[in-house]
């Protein structure tokens, strides 16, 4: 049995563990409810989008727009993978990745031009390890993204898009199911399958159809509205990856602190047999002691 | 029917809900010019241009603010702007606005879409210059 002292220790350097991670936890907590603030107002936005949208949809419409289009060949492809800058959030990481690695090594069997963007210093590290080359970087996203650095990004894509540079955009990001579930995913963001999104029409055919006055006309709103569209979709996928980590991060703590928790407990237990055994070996002694003296 | 007595703005950016209170009336930039709005307007959706807002709130005070391109939807009394960017009028960084005017001012276009952005970028720059004067 190991000796009480070193025993001692061990607690000691765990308690001191316990309140990393416990404190650790506690930021967690306190940046997702901030970045689900800011998930959940920003949303207003994605869902006024969807309903014009589908206003727009209504009205008979025939809907082309370049960021609507299937390009002929799938030749330029670009794929955003969003990670954290910092670990220790469990398998946030691990699980993109995971979902990211395998399109990019299909695109690239299936002899498509890839271009990487990895936004997150865990991602990139991960790049550099498997020696995939990485094509633009980004380590400013934090769990508050701002939406004119997404939109920079976002408006480059549409215009490589538009011009023909680009063929299909794919990000790999966490994406925000609810705040128990959240999933690693892959989506193809452009070209736009899917305008208004299943759930923005379905709403709308349940109302009476409401006859708008259109300024200037459908096709002129419809063209500013889709790439409007899309960024805010952008823009959504960075907030969910902000949401995502901290989630990730705090469940990761908890149970980081649950578990230290328990080898504390296990520690304090063996702590007090070996105690035990060294007073009741002591007195031993000293009654064996006192018998020889008599 | 009675007439409409009722108007509510709601003012909306990618990032967050700026406004949404009960108004009297509302003036906005659409594309090509300034629109108001009374209560009772009927159903709309219209493109934004860039210039002021301006809003007369229930208790009679009058508030500006910037908006700076995006969607407008009317539907019964509710008024949505969705705009890039907003902000109220004295917070426009005025500096911010000359030195894009600047930029754009000595940016030569070679293309007629960068010719089109560069006039773009220019009404946006003077007008958000004019608004914060």
């Amino acid at each position: 049995m190991a000796s009480a002292r070193i025993l001692v220790k061990r607690r000691k350097s765990i308690r001191n563990i316990r309140k990393i991670t416990r404190t650790m936890e506690l930021i967690a907590t306190a940046r997702f409810k901030k970045a689900m603030d800011r998930a959940s107002e920003a949303a207003a936005y994605t869902r006024k989008i969807n309903e014009i949208v589908a206003d727009l949809a209504q009205s008979d419409l025939s809907f082309s727009h370049p960021l609507l289009q299937q390009p002929a060949e799938e030749q330029n492809v670009a794929v955003l993978v969003l990670t954290s800058n910092r670990g220790l959030c469990g398998g946030y990481n691990g699980g993109i990745l995971r979902q990211a690695l395998p399109r990019i090594r299909q695109f690239e069997q299936d002899g498509k031009h890839v271009s990487l963007e990895v936004s997150g210093k865990r991602g990139l590290s991960f790049m550099k390890f498997e020696g995939i080359p990485v094509d633009q970087s980004h380590t400013k996203f934090e769990d508050k993204p701002g939406f004119d650095e997404v939109n920079e990004i976002a408006a480059r894509y549409v215009a490589g898009f538009v011009a023909g540079r680009l063929d299909r955009v794919d990000v790999a990001y966490q994406q925000y199911l609810s705040s128990s579930k959240q999933a690693p995913i892959i989506e193809t963001l452009l070209p736009i399958g899917d305008l208004a999104g299943s759930a923005g029409i379905d709403e709308q055919a349940n109302g009476a159809a409401i006859d708008y006055e259109l300024l200037p006309s459908a096709e002129e709103i419809l063209e500013e509205l889709v790439p409007a569209a899309f960024k805010a979709r952008f823009f959504k996928c960075f907030l969910d990856a902000a949401v995502g980590e901290q989630i990730a991060r705090m469940v990761a703590m908890k149970s980081a602190t649950e578990n230290a928790d328990e080898m504390i407990r296990d520690i304090s237990q063996e702590y007090n047999r070996a105690r035990q055994t060294q007073i009741t070996s002591e007195l031993a002694e000293i009654i064996g002691g006192a018998a020889a003296l008599e | 029917m009675i007439a409409a007595t009722e108007l509510r703005l709601v003012l909306v950016t990618p990032e967050t809900t700026l406004l949404d209170e009960r108004v009297r009336s509302l003036q906005y930039p659409l594309y090509d010019g300034q629109m108001g709005v009374l209560p009772g307007r009927a159903p709309l959706v219209g493109r934004l241009g860039v210039g002021e807002l301006r809003l007369e709130a229930s208790d009679g005070r009058t508030q500006r603010f910037l908006v700076d391109g995006g969607f407008v939807q009317i539907k019964g009394s509710v008024v949505t702007l969705l705009t890039h960017q907003s902000m109220p009028v004295e917070q426009i960084d005025l500096a911010q606005a000359e030195a894009d005017l600047a930029a754009a001012l000595g940016d030569v276009p070679t293309s007629p879409e960068a010719l089109e952005a560069k006039q773009q970028a220019l009404q946006r720059a003077r007008r958000m210059i004019a608004l914060r004067r």
